[in-house]
């Protein structure tokens, strides 16, 4: 199996504030990876590492088979980098920027051309052509930003929290266009996102917190892993609730005045009589799937992941 | 295949010069008023000496203003590029980060070029271009004026976080090269310390270089210099500086600013 991208030990400090703290990554060509995790977890400096544009404080990395070190040139040639905030010329038109990108790429204009034809159509912006723009809407502005990430028909691209910023229309419109571009071309995608449920469709994730990695997976074992159901339960005096609760439905994470437990089985008729038998003492009770959410939360829960049934699939 | 990055710098440059109608009209505007109003004032004071008028003496004295206006203007463009987005398209790019410094000195230089033969040819319609000594001096003079300012542009650009100082800039860099030069008067003349200050300043000799070209020699307003000196002076200088900003743009902490996100920097607790 041919690596993507490959880290060890990758690790940044700023001055003695240490963004990344001795990473490994194993990405598999074509694979769509998701590196997850809150604000200030050490995803963004990862992505800079590996785009060529940041200096690993320690450790290696390879991406599309040239070390980010000793070959940035050649690895910045095979890749192609939207970053958070957008990288476009907003005095050029939509056109004028994908031949910028284009040749800035080393591209002959004709291919420019028919990429570019190619992109727009793909990202529905071809009626926007020759707007400036200035003159797009934001979602419009991200969709032709990753467009000209993929000019130059790049073997692995980096999005690095490609929704931030965007209403929930634009986000779920980005969205649609990052899947059939997947659909498309089969090139290995590295995301990073603080909306964890738009990872779902990720073959692979891997959850950062303060500038580890805590655990990678399949995003479909790690839910299941969790059981079949989440159950909420409201009420006010939550510590009691969570004494009554625990020795019948395990271990659970408080938040303020809500509960949740992990419910393995399918059934749901234990939790249906709970209902009878608090009665006056809940405000609230809810059940729905697990997510990624959830598997966040039960992974920086310290122990609670580790208690869990480990399944065959799972990785670490 | 490794001018295409070039071109696409070139290419923007140019686009942005005709499309900016307000930038291009003022660069033709300001040294016309300098030829044609300052000149014909202090010409009425001094009285048409033989062989020459004052506004003849100006006139390699307003192209080069062009060129310093134009490059440098051009050049210190990179520290808009850097708040926007253009400058991460081309740290991004495959090719060594000094190559935005030479591509985007060779845009300021195309600039300042066509500018400076606009110009050329106002004057030439006006007729003050009867007098040039000649071409091939004034074409080189052009170019190396051009390169100078717009090597002190990009170090000014590669030093300089965010153009909030523009002012300063204009009147702690761009006035002070133009007043302090031979471009309003000749270097010889001046008292001592403004000669000196004169004789430290590269653009002193582009200026001259153009004065080789465009006035004729053992003129009361004939140039300071020899041109030779004027070219090595110009070479040197262009040098060291282009090498400064190549070193500075190769730096990461020169990467660093595009990077970060205002507001959401985020400050790490002790990774546990």
């Amino acid at each position: 199996m041919t690596l993507a991208i490959e880290t060890r030990g990758l690790a940044k400090s700023y001055g003695d504030v240490l963004a990344v703290d001795g990473i490994d990554l194993a990405v598999p060509r074509g694979q769509f990876f998701g590196l997850l995790g809150p604000n200030g977890s050490g995803k963004t400096s990862t992505v800079h590492m590996l785009s060529t544009l940041v200096r690993p404080t320690r450790g290696s990395a390879s991406v599309a088979g040239h070390d980010v070190c000793r070959n940035p040139v050649a690895v910045r040639a095979r890749i192609g980098v939207v970053f958070q905030e957008l990288a476009l010329d907003n005095t050029l038109s939509v056109a004028e920027n994908l031949r910028f990108a284009g040749l800035l790429n080393h591209l002959a204009p004709a291919d420019i051309e028919s990429r570019g034809r190619e992109l727009l159509a793909l990202f529905g912006l071809e009626e926007r052509r020759d707007h400036p723009v200035g003159a797009l809407s934001g979602g419009q502005r991200r969709a032709l930003d990753i467009a000209r990430g993929l000019i130059h028909r790049p073997e692995v691209l980096f999005l690095d929290e490609p929704t931030i910023g965007l209403d929930v229309p634009n986000r779920r419109r980005i969205w649609r266009h990052i899947e059939r571009l997947r659909a498309e071309e089969r090139i290995t995608v590295l995301l990073t996102t603080h909306y964890l449920e738009e990872a779902a469709d990720c073959e692979q994730v891997a959850f950062m917190r303060q500038g580890r990695i805590v655990r990678s997976g399949d995003p479909g074992a790690l839910i299941r892993q969790l059981g079949h159901w989440i159950i909420e339960v409201e009420g006010s005096d939550a510590a009691a609730l969570e004494q009554l609760l625990a020795p019948r439905l395990g271990h659970c994470i408080v938040d303020g005045e809500r509960l949740s437990f992990r419910h393995e089985d399918d059934d749901l008729a234990p939790v249906l009589s709970l209902q009878r038998e608090l009665g006056a003492r809940i405000t609230g009770l809810s059940w729905r799937r697990p997510n990624l959410n959830d598997v966040f939360l039960w992974i920086n829960e310290k122990g609670l992941w580790e208690a869990l049934p480990q399944p065959e699939t799972a990785i670490r | 295949m490794t001018a295409r990055p070039f071109l696409a710098v070139l290419q923007r440059e140019v686009l942005k010069l005709f499309r900016q109608r307000g930038r291009l009209l003022a660069s033709m505007i300001r040294p016309l008023i300098w030829l044609l109003v300052i000149g014909a004032g202090v010409e009425s004071l001094i009285g048409g000496e033989g062989g020459g008028s004052y506004r003849q003496f100006l006139v390699p004295g307003i192209l080069g203003m062009t060129m310093l206006f134009g490059a440098m203007l051009a050049a210190l463009s990179t520290v808009y590029d850097k708040e926007s987005g253009v400058m991460r398209m081309l740290v991004i790019a495959p090719f060594p980060h000094y190559w935005i410094v030479i591509a985007k000195l060779l845009g300021a230089t195309l600039s300042a070029v066509i500018q400076a033969l606009l110009l050329l040819a106002l004057l030439g319609v006006l007729g003050y271009l009867g007098a040039i000594v000649s071409w091939p001096l004034l074409a080189l003079g052009i170019f190396g004026t051009a390169v100078a300012c717009g090597a002190i542009g990009m170090v000014i650009a590669a030093i300089t976080r965010s153009l909030d100082n523009y002012a300063v800039i204009m009147n702690v860099v761009i006035f002070p090269s133009f007043f302090f030069s031979g471009a309003l008067y000749p270097v010889s003349q001046l008292p001592p310390a403004l000669s000196w200050i004169a004789t430290v300043n590269p653009f002193t000799y582009g200026v001259d270089l153009l004065k080789h070209a465009a006035l004729p020699a053992g003129h009361a307003f004939a140039a300071d210099f020899p041109a030779i000196v004027d070219i090595s002076v110009l070479m040197l200088f262009s040098a060291v500086a282009i090498t400064g900003a190549c070193i500075r743009f190769s730096q990461e902490s020169a990467v660093q600013p595009l990077l970060q996100v205002p507001g959401r920097r985020r400050k790490k607790p002790q990774a546990g």
